[in-house]
């Protein structure tokens, strides 16, 4: 029976139970033990669907001391061997992956989007020129292979009913941190558009009059999202930038008004089901990735699809 | 103080064009810019420099020789001193070996503090500068918003960083390497007139591996544990698209296309 190791982030719960799956696709369904290490008290959704879990030390509880859950790992593996490490790539995921990686002396792979099998060995796919290519990747230096896991793509939907066995971990004392937790502001929490089905997104071509689109997401009983471009020049707020560097969503339709569909961006709705782009442009990279194409100034469009679809309702 | 910033020159993906017909990316002409979040972390030092004439900035890059003429555009900004860390064993070397060269170079030299960007625009793994801090054993913190910059001037700094939910803050300690975020606030100095023509050849230093002394086996793409095995071209583009006008049959078009599809109910 493999074992893989899956790191919790008690940030990002869900999406570090998701690796399960991830889980699953590299080693086949239930051929793996898993073993999920938390820091600090575990939250109650873990119980169940993992196999083993070891909690670390409550007092660096909020795993924010990268090196201390490196060395953790690092000990973990010398005491089971994991044949896999697998990490989600949050904001400390991502700190903690390198620096675990650096002690097993194991490769590293980033953000991986997909699992593939070849001659026997574990491809890990990720995108690479900021998604415009994918790159398959392997682990030539041994066990474990070590990935950290984009959010988002793989989906948990197998059994909550593990009875799910605590392990004892007291380690003797790490390094001293170098780091140490003061205060946290958390942001609006206002709803996120990777929950939304149907997404109406602007970019700079709206920038002026991004308030019109929240009519729109209201009679499509959506969310409204926005290029980078205009989260810089401030007319909507960072957490619902889609793209590389802002969110990646997947909604079952994605109304791109005034986007040029730049490769940061598109990397962000290659899950998208549906496309519908607005744009007098029709050279803009957007409209080849798109069902519908509509040549226009979005100011027009807005009012006049909101009209029609308030007609089809009250008729 | 000391301030190491990591700078990586990184192809221009911004203005990468994608043709979509023939389904290949236009990589012609592609030219090489600064890494924007290490612009935005080497532009925090530059500034700190300026106003505090104990400030001593220089710049670590490991790439090829054909980085020099940018290095020196940022010794002409203000930058004190710039390494660049180049050999040929060393192409093909993937994060976990780079981070090995760049920590045997910094092993032996004296610094407060290090600023780098959080990731590349390229790789994109951000792996690098947690990967240094293991190698020299420091702490090391990314995505960071701000910093107190009096901080830096004692033991510890407190930090502001964009996580997942909330904006945490931390102090760390130094030395420390202290990862940015990208940041259209903060500007690279511009080049003094009198500068333009200075040459500043003096302040760049290459380091080979004649200096850092690994062996083949260990550098390059035969050292790397992880291997590229395959890569295509990611391509989501469609061939059905339908273009419409904005007037009563596009609408009606658009309409029907969302009642099919369950968006909206007539
Ligand atoms: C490291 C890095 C990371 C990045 N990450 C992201 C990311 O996560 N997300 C992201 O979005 N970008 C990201 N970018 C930026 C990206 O490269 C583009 O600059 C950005 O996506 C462009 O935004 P845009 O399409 O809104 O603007 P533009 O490219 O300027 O396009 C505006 C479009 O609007 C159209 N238009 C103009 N007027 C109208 C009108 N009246 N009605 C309708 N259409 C109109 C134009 O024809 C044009 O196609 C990143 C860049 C870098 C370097
Ligand atoms: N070859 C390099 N030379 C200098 N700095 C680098 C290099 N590679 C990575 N870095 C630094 O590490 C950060 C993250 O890069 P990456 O790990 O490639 O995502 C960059 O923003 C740089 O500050």
């Amino acid at each position: 029976m493999k074992k893989v190791l899956i790191y919790i982030d008690p940030q990002a719960v869900k999406d570090s139970i998701d690796l399960l799956e991830a889980a699953e696709q590299i080693y086949g369904a239930g051929e793996s033990l898993s073993y999920g290490i938390v820091p600090g008290t575990p939250p109650a959704d873990v119980f169940g669907v993992f196999d083993k879990l070891i909690s670390v030390s409550p007092d660096r509880a909020e795993g924010f001391d990268a090196a201390y859950i490196a060395d953790s790992i690092e000990k973990l593996h010398r005491d089971f061997q994991f044949d896999a490490v697998l990490i989600p790539a949050t904001v400390f995921g991502r700190m903690i992956a390198p620096r675990a990686a650096m002690r097993l002396q194991t490769g590293l792979v980033a953000d991986v989007t997909e699992i593939r099998h070849h001659d026997e060995e574990i491809v890990m796919v990720r995108p690479a020129f900021s998604g415009r290519m994918l790159a398959g990747i392997v682990n030539r230096g041994g066990a474990p292979v070590m990935m950290s896991v984009r959010q988002n793509i793989f989906s948990y939907a197998g059994p909550r009913t593990k009875k799910t066995e605590e392990i004892n971990f007291n380690p003797e004392p790490f390094r001293k941190p170098g780091i140490r937790y003061i205060s946290s502001q958390p942001k609006p929490q206002d709803e996120d558009i990777r929950e939304s089905n149907v997404l109406v997104s602007g970019g700079d071509g709206v920038t002026r009059y991004f308030d019109q689109l929240n009519e729109l997401a209201e009679v499509l009983n959506g969310s409204v999202s926005a290029s980078r471009k205009v989260v810089d020049r401030g007319a909507a707020p960072r957490h619902i930038q889609v793209g590389q560097s802002g969110k990646i969503v997947n909604p079952s339709l994605y109304i791109a008004l005034g986007i040029s569909g730049s490769i940061q961006h598109v990397v962000g709705i290659k899950n998208a089901e549906n496309i519908i782009a607005v744009n007098p442009d029709r050279q803009a990279p957007i409209c080849s990735l798109s069902n519908i194409v509509v040549e226009a100034d979005a100011r027009e469009f807005i009012p006049r699809i909101i009209k029609r679809i308030r007609k089809g309702e009250y008729k | 103080m000391k301030i190491i910033c990591f700078v990586k020159l990184v192809p221009d993906v911004e203005n990468f064009k994608y043709d979509y017909e023939r389904n290949v990316l236009v990589r012609e002409n592609v030219h090489q810019i600064l890494n924007p979040e290490d612009c935005s972390a080497l532009s925090v030092a530059l500034k700190l420099k300026q106003e505090n004439i104990d400030v001593q900035v220089e710049t670590l890059t490991m790439g090829p020789e054909g980085c020099r003429p940018h290095l020196e555009d940022l010794i002409k900004r203000g930058v004190d001193r710039s390494i660049l860390i180049s050999d040929k064993s060393y192409v093909g070397s993937d994060t976990y070996v780079t981070s090995r060269i760049i920590s045997r170079y910094l092993e032996r030299e004296a610094f407060d503090w290090i600023f780098s960007g959080t990731h590349s625009i390229d790789g994109g793994t951000a792996h690098v500068p947690s990967q240094v801090a293991e190698c020299l054993n420091i702490p090391q913190m990314g995505n960071i918003l701000r910093i107190n910059q009096a901080g830096l001037f004692s033991d510890r700094v407190r930090t502001e960083v964009d996580s997942e939910d909330a904006v945490l803050q931390f102090e760390i300690e130094r030395p420390a390497i202290l990862s940015f975020q990208y940041s259209t606030k903060i500007k690279l100095p511009y080049i003094k007139y009198e500068d333009l023509e200075r040459d500043v050849s003096g302040q760049l230093e290459i380091v080979s591996n004649s200096r850092l002394r690994f062996c083949d086996t260990e550098t390059g793409i035969a050292g790397s544990p992880t291997k590229v095995s395959q890569v295509e071209v990611d391509s989501f583009g469609r061939k059905d698209t339908r273009f419409l006008k904005c007037d009563d049959e596009g609408i009606e078009e658009v309409y029907q296309f969302l009642k099919q599809r369950g968006i909206v109910c007539s």
